[in-house]
């Protein structure tokens, strides 16, 4: 019977931005710097004093809109929106209300889905209660921390859904370095809106505010479609109110129903001009946008990097952005991949470098193709792994000093190959029955027989030509 | 000998050749304030910090024109360790910890901070009678208002006891009171000076402006006030300019308009009659002066009220009682301090307008208000630039009457906005307006003029100004 509902979600996302200073001031923009340390008579809201705009937020937060193919305000202002409450220090927020910096965009979710959003402004965080013994703490550090809020059109339509726009949303400001969007410390909070409707008309909506996780979002969706639904089943009538999401007994609560629309008293902010983004500056912004994740997958699938290391590669933002710098080096992505989240991850792991300080850069186009040649086995490149990221020499030099050399010789590796195959009849003739297993172990001892200084590439072909001649 | 009754240049010379030093002037307009204690333009005296400013310039040198020199500042104008109360219980005990953007330039050019102005509390009136510290009287004549809301800082100037002062304009709180106290005050263009720490009443219109006896002087005080903020993103960045340098020079084919709004029966016949000796004067010296039509003037009252209303209240909600200012002690949730501390803080005038503000906001009312007004004054700025594509100024008296009784009931909120009418379209247009005194009407009691500009063009508006001011042998005196 419930599954004639269609629930409809709309996400509301605060993201701090990543910036040096407030939005409106020259404090530091650290809100977890110990309790009001900073602050200035700007964030305090003292009277006479002025905003400024920071610059570095407006080109992040232009970032951020064109990323999510917004249509962009050129000539915005600054709005009041204005309401009593402790955290509020001017006794207005100063947010975007009328000219949005970003409006009509969309992000890209899935392969054919994609999420419509419906605006994306600025706006200035409030200073941080904490309720202590019936006392009311606040900490001002957060007083005028820029936000951008991302506003999604009432499309999303289930919890499954909803966990996917959020991840996608985080993993392109990640990329955009707009924000660090870390959920669980507050940088990155959803509002989602849900209703549930029988019909083509969108049942009545309530809001769940504050979420602080994503399996958070989701559990306090899927419990309010089932509160709704149960409501509308017993005859009962939705109430449009805000609710907040207790994560102790996983529902939802009511916090205070809503009023006939919120009268904020919104009114344009008469100290900041204008702020004008012109074409030329738009597109100069546009072309400095790095390459998206979404981008990027497409490309590594089309290099045949398997999934698990798509996706390996994408939560590692260093990392796919070192492999990046070669993607028109025509290399083999897949074993450069391969190394990278294989024994070169290990070394950075241990050594907490980051891999823009190692040497790895100059001999990484070396490196992969000695091993896709069969010039380096990777039990060689273990071995110097340490001089590869620690020397800025060459890899030849590298080999040569570790007295590394394959055996290429074709008349010394036959010896061998032909003493293996004397060895293993039985190989032999799985070989011949068709089991393609056998030649992979006749190559294992091979190599073993070498004790791994056989160049594999050689051995593979001597090897398959020897048995193609058995086999005739 | 008094000191202060020489003109700055005068006393500037003293300065220079030592016969006097600051402390002489410090100590006379202390002892001058102390004499006309009755007239309540002060509500701090800054006596300790005058002193002490005083005694540290006599070891420097006289380096410009306005060393030494004491000024009077508009309590709405924050400075350092001296009280700003902005004629407000709520601000009764704020002691700031910065200075404003003028306070700061005043310090650098060595003049002598004397004391706060009493004002119309919050800078809300145009009588000086709603402030928290008692009425200013009118030292031209003790039982009329000073005018308002910049009362305290146009009477001090007025009754000699500082030779220059601060006001702030909204919609006319420097012209206004200006002229009902017999000096000159001028309202310059919107964006000409930082409004950093000036405490917002209505931030697209407040402008902070220098009130002198004559018109020199207010402009070497303009000279110090306009140098770029980037703290006030509406400050413009203009290039140095001396405003003074037309002050003296012939007039002769000046276009000068006269909109027929400013001379009609609205106003006061024996103002319009005293206006009319100095326009005839003006055609005798070949200034061409002309009527002309403009419209949308008549809105400037509703725009005003809509306006700076709406603005103020905003500005004004964060008194609240949590960070600075009057708190009240008992209360038992964050509901019931918000509600006693405005209500305690605020005096009725203010919360008046911040109630009228609120509505004007209130849902759908700003687009049916708050939208449309800033339409209409954007169609009367442009009615104002068609002035200027064919004269050079626009004059009209600044008041349409004489100031009333102290003692007269404010019976109609309304009247006491009627009569801004000629001083509010200067600030929806941005433009700026000086009031000059010109003849003495009934009771001896000065009758202002206004001088309106175009934008940035002060020097112009000084240049009509001292020529008049001479003309009629006022204090006048040139820039030579």
């Amino acid at each position: 019977m419930n599954k004639e509902y269609t629930p409809t979600i709309g996400i509301e996302v605060h993201v701090e931005v990543l910036s040096n200073t407030k939005i409106f001031s020259h404090s530091i923009n650290g809100y977890s710097d110990s309790v009001n340390t900073n602050v200035n008579i700007i964030d305090l809201g003292y009277p006479g004093v002025l905003p400024r705009v920071n610059k570095e937020v407006v080109h992040k937060a232009l970032k951020a809109a064109l990323a999510l193919n917004c249509s962009i305000n050129k000539k915005m202002h600054f709005d009041r929106k204005c309401y009593y409450y402790p955290d509020l220090p001017k006794g207005y927020q100063i947010t975007q209300n009328e000219t949005p910096i970003g409006f009509n965009g969309r992000l890209k979710i899935d392969d054919d889905r994609y999420i419509d959003i419906e605006e994306m402004h600025i706006e200035e965080d409030t200073c941080k209660s904490i309720h202590v013994n019936g006392k009311t703490l606040l900490n001002y550090n957060r007083s005028g921390v820029p936000l951008i809020e991302i506003v999604s059109k009432p499309v999303i339509k289930s919890s499954d859904e909803a966990v996917k726009y959020l991840e996608s949303l985080r993993e392109l400001l990640l990329y955009l370095e707009v924000s660090d969007c870390k959920i669980e410390e507050g940088s990155m909070r959803a509002d989602v809106n849900v209703s549930v409707s029988k019909t083509e008309v969108l049942g009545t909506k309530c809001e769940v505010k504050n979420i602080g996780s994503i399996s958070n979002v989701k559990t306090a969706i899927e419990e309010e479609i089932h509160r709704q639904i149960n409501i509308l089943e017993q005859g009962g009538k939705i109430v449009p109110e805000t609710r907040r999401f207790d994560s102790k007994t996983n529902t939802t609560v009511s916090m205070r129903k809503k009023e006939v629309g919120n009268d904020y008293r919104y009114i344009p902010d008469a100290d900041i001009p204008y702020v004008i983004l012109d074409d030329s500056y738009i597109e100069s912004v546009k072309k400095s946008l790095v390459m998206l994740p979404n981008e990027r997958r497409k490309i590594y699938k089309e290099n045949e990097i398997s999934d698990v290391n798509i996706d390996k590669l994408i939560n590692n933002k260093p990392l796919s952005d070192f492999l990046d710098k070669f993607i028109d080096k025509n290399i083999n992505l897949k074993i450069a991949s391969n190394i990278l989240l294989g024994d070169i991850s290990s070394y950075l792991n241990k050594t907490g470098q980051k891999i823009t300080n190692t040497y790895l850069e100059n001999k990484f186009i070396d490196i992969v193709n000695s091993l896709n040649e069969g010039k380096m086995s990777s039990k060689n490149f273990k071995e110097i792994i340490n001089d590869c990221l620690e020397k800025e020499d060459t890899l030849e030099n590298i080999l040569k000093e570790n007295n590394i050399s394959l055996v290429s010789n074709e008349d010394d590796l036959l010896i061998i190959i032909n003493k293996v195959l004397e060895e293993n009849k039985n190989s032999v003739n799985d070989y011949k029955n068709g089991k393609d297993n056998a030649f992979k172990y006749l190559m294992g001892m091979v190599m073993k027989e070498t004790k791994g200084s056989a160049n594999p590439v050689v051995v593979n072909n001597l090897l398959k030509d020897l048995l193609s001649k058995d086999v005739n | 000998m008094n000191y202060l009754d020489l003109s700055i240049k005068e006393i500037n010379k003293l300065l220079k050749e030592n016969k006097i030093k600051p402390i002489d002037l410090v100590n006379e307009a202390f002892k001058k304030i102390e004499d006309n204690k009755d007239l309540n333009c002060f509500i701090t005296l800054n006596k300790e910090g005058a002193i002490k400013k005083a005694l540290e310039l006599e070891n420097k040198e006289v380096d410009n024109i306005l060393f030494g020199i004491p000024i009077a500042i508009k309590d709405n104008i924050v400075t350092k360790d001296l009280l700003t109360t902005c004629g407000s219980k709520m601000l009764s005990n704020f002691n700031p910890i910065y200075n404003a953007h003028v306070v700061d330039l005043i310090n650098e050019k060595n003049m002598i901070i004397i004391g706060k102005c009493n004002m119309d509390e919050f800078a809300m009136g145009s009588s000086n009678r709603t402030s928290f510290y008692g009425n200013v009287l009118n030292p031209c004549d003790k039982t009329l208002i000073p005018g308002g809301s910049s009362g305290g800082s146009a009477a001090c100037v007025s009754a000699g006891l500082v030779p220059l002062s601060l006001g702030s304009d909204t919609g006319g709180s420097i012209r206004q009171p200006s002229s009902f106290c017999g000096v000159v005050g001028l309202k310059p263009t919107y964006g000409r000076i930082s409004r950093f720490g000036l405490v917002a009443f209505s931030s697209s219109l407040d402008q902070i402006g220098p009130i002198a006896r004559n018109v020199y002087e207010n402009a070497l005080l303009l000279n110090i006030l306009c140098s770029k903020d980037e703290r006030d993103l509406t400050n413009v960045e203009t290039e140095k300019e001396d405003f003074t340098s037309l002050i003296g020079k012939d007039v002769k084919g000046l276009k000068v308009a006269i909109p027929k709004f400013y001379v009609s029966d609205l106003i006061d016949k024996e103002i319009l009659d005293n206006f009319y000796k100095v326009v005839s004067i003006l055609k005798q010296e070949g200034v061409e002066v002309e009527e002309v039509d403009m419209k949308y003037l008549d809105n400037a009252v509703c725009l005003y009220q809509v306006i700076a209303l709406g603005e103020a209240s905003t500005n004004l909600a964060r008194f609240d009682g949590i960070k600075y200012g009057y708190s009240y002690d008992d209360a038992k949730n964050i509901e019931e301090l918000y509600k006693k501390t405005r209500s305690e803080g605020f005096g009725a005038e203010v919360k008046r307008r911040m109630m009228i503000g609120s509505y004007l906001l209130s849902g759908p009312n700003a687009k049916i208000y708050y939208n449309k007004a800033l339409k209409i004054r954007k169609c009367m700025s442009l009615e104002f630039s068609k002035v200027f594509e064919d004269y050079d100024l626009i004059i009209g008296p600044t008041t349409t009457s004489f100031p009333c009784k102290l003692d007269k009931l404010i019976d109609d909120a309304n009247k006491s906005f009627m009569d801004d009418i000629l001083t509010i379209p200067v600030n929806m247009a941005g433009l700026p307006g000086l009031s000059l005194p010109i003849y003495k009407g009934k009771n001896n009691l000065p009758i202002g003029m206004q001088i309106i500009g175009n934008r940035f063009d002060e020097k112009r508006v000084y240049q009509l100004a001292s020529f008049i001011e001479k003309k009629i042998n006022l204090r006048g005196e040139n820039n030579e």
